[in-house]
């Protein structure tokens, strides 16, 4: 193959990379435009529905004033906590009831009738317990990350091909080498599955956990903002929610990248 | 090869629940001997390559080695590789210190594998999956290498190079190999001693020592063929 052949197969292949990149982001923009143009065309009631823009500088004041940044710097902190709490006693948990039939037999009944108790149905229970403070939104993330990471982690952890298994323990593997090298390796692809659907979990927890019981929040501003019919933070409350379940599932879906770069090999394959 | 066995198996047998799968196994194999088990599905062959691999322990009878802390390494039918560690990894994934590395490295190029150091498994074909998970084998320098229906998931020109190239492998390290295969005209090829494994029991051995020409091949294939159809004797024919 000559250089130049080479360079405009290099050449397609960027632009239909750049296409594919762009291809999901199409659908947001032109609903986004539509609604620009219906609202400054005035076919729509702009007290009841603001235009992007005029959302968008309501973003910018309220950044501007600090309070922007202040209640998402308080959920940010909430949801992070809770993750890390919740994230930590559910892969616990899943690891030792995967790995010891003891633990499982013990743990894991008591387990899945916890789990199929709604969390959210233990917002007047946290209410009573903890107030509206901290302890009782991260407690309601944590719960609510818990049971997915739990039962991603459990069930990748058993359901480690079993050939491997005799594989390592033909090859002298220690427990620990294992552990290292087979069963967590193999139980990662479940695991991260956990992590992905957690983080969805986590935001969904939060803003309820926000919008009943707070007073900071992006949760509570848009409650507040409800109270004053200002719809343009309403609706601007509602966009950094999903700004920030994209913003985690682009970190989950990274995070899969660099850990399971061995998949993507074999679709390419 | 010397007369002090490296591993003997007196009166094996073995049992899951009621089922008998083995019963008074009696073989010994000796350093630098290729031998093959052959037998139809369910004759106990692979029961015995797990027992010797101490990967289930006998119901009954001796299982002796020369050398207690003997090395021994299993290929499997699948080539249970690691998909998440690279060819190179996977060779040295029970000892990923730098010397057993750089060992790797040589191994690929013994299996025939060099190009494809940083790949992941995945990206390979059935063939070269099986010289990858002989490559790993061979990192132990194993005193017993044991093949369990290696090549049963292979089509047939692959399949016949692979017998080439594992019967070579084996002879120039001098390897100790105990093959499990249905295939007796693969058995009659590959190995120097063919011993029929028919009702979990030995029945009968044929040695192929003096030459693997075609002649030698036939005529061992439709003796042992003729065995393993036939009302079980114990006999032992040298050709």
């Amino acid at each position: 193959m000559d250089n130049a052949t080479d360079l405009t197969q290099k050449a397609h292949r960027s632009h239909t990379y750049n296409f594919y990149q762009f291809l999901p982001w199409l659908i947001p923009l032109a609903l986004i435009l539509m609604w620009q143009v219906a609202g400054s065309l005035n076919w729509l009631a702009t007290d009841l529905v603001p235009t992007p823009w005029a959302v968008l500088q309501d973003g910018v004041s309220l950044w501007q004033s600090g309070e922007l940044p202040k209640n998402l710097g308080i959920s940010l902190y909430r949801a992070l906590m809770g993750f890390a709490l919740g994230g930590s006693v559910g892969f616990f948990f899943g690891m030792l009831n995967g790995l010891s039939k003891t633990a499982r037999g013990l743990f894991d009944s008591t387990i899945q009738m916890l789990r199929n108790i709604p969390h959210l149905s233990l917002i007047p229970v946290v209410i009573i317990l903890f107030g509206i403070g901290e302890a009782a939104k991260i407690s309601l993330v944590t719960v609510g990350v818990m049971f997915p990471i739990y039962i991603n982690t459990f069930h990748g952890i058993t359901s480690v091909d079993p050939e491997l298994i005799e594989m390592g323990q033909a090859y002298g593997l220690s427990k620990r080498e294992m552990l290292t090298k087979i069963v967590f390796p193999g139980a990662l692809p479940t695991i991260l599955v956990g992590i992905r659907y957690a983080l969805g979990v986590m935001w969904t927890t939060l803003i309820v956990a926000e919008t009943i019981s707070s007073n900071s929040g992006i949760g509570y501003m848009a409650t507040n903002a409800q109270e004053f019919m200002d719809m343009k933070t309403v609706l601007l409350c509602i966009v950094i929610y999903a700004l920030l379940g994209k913003a985690s599932d682009l970190i989950a879906k990274l995070l899969e990248e660099i850990c399971l770069d061995w998949q993507t090999e074999r679709s390419h394959a | 090869m010397t007369n002090t066995p490296l591993l003997t198996l007196e009166r094996i047998g073995k049992v899951y629940g009621t089922k008998v799968a083995l019963h008074d196994v009696n073989f010994s194999i000796y350093p630098g001997e290729f031998i093959a088990l052959v037998g139809m599905s369910g004759g106990g062959k692979s029961t015995i390559l797990r027992l010797i691999a101490q990967l289930e322990a006998p119901t009954s009878g001796n299982l002796s080695y020369a050398d207690p802390d003997m090395t021994t390494r299993v290929m499997f039918q699948n080539d249970r590789l690691l998909p998440w560690m690279t060819n190179v990894q996977n060779l040295s994934f029970h000892a990923a210190d730098k010397a057993q590395q750089a060992r790797a490295q040589a191994m690929l190029q013994t299996v025939g594998l060099t190009d494809f150091a940083d790949g992941y498994p995945s990206a390979l074909s059935g063939g070269q999956k099986q010289r990858l998970a002989l490559g790993r084998a061979l990192m132990a320098d194993p005193q017993l290498l044991l093949l369990d229906e290696p090549l049963g998931a292979l089509d047939a020109l692959t399949r016949r190079k692979m017998q080439d190239s594992i019967a070579q492998i084996c002879r120039e390290q001098h390897l100790t190999t105990l093959l499990i295969t249905h295939d007796v005209e693969e058995a009659a090829r590959m190995a120097d001693r063919v011993i029929v494994v028919k009702d979990g029991t030995n029945v009968y051995e044929a040695d192929c020592a003096k030459g693997q020409d075609a002649a030698t091949i036939g005529t061992v294939s439709e003796q042992v063929l003729d065995v393993i159809l036939t009302p079980t004797t114990t006999t032992t024919v040298h050709s």
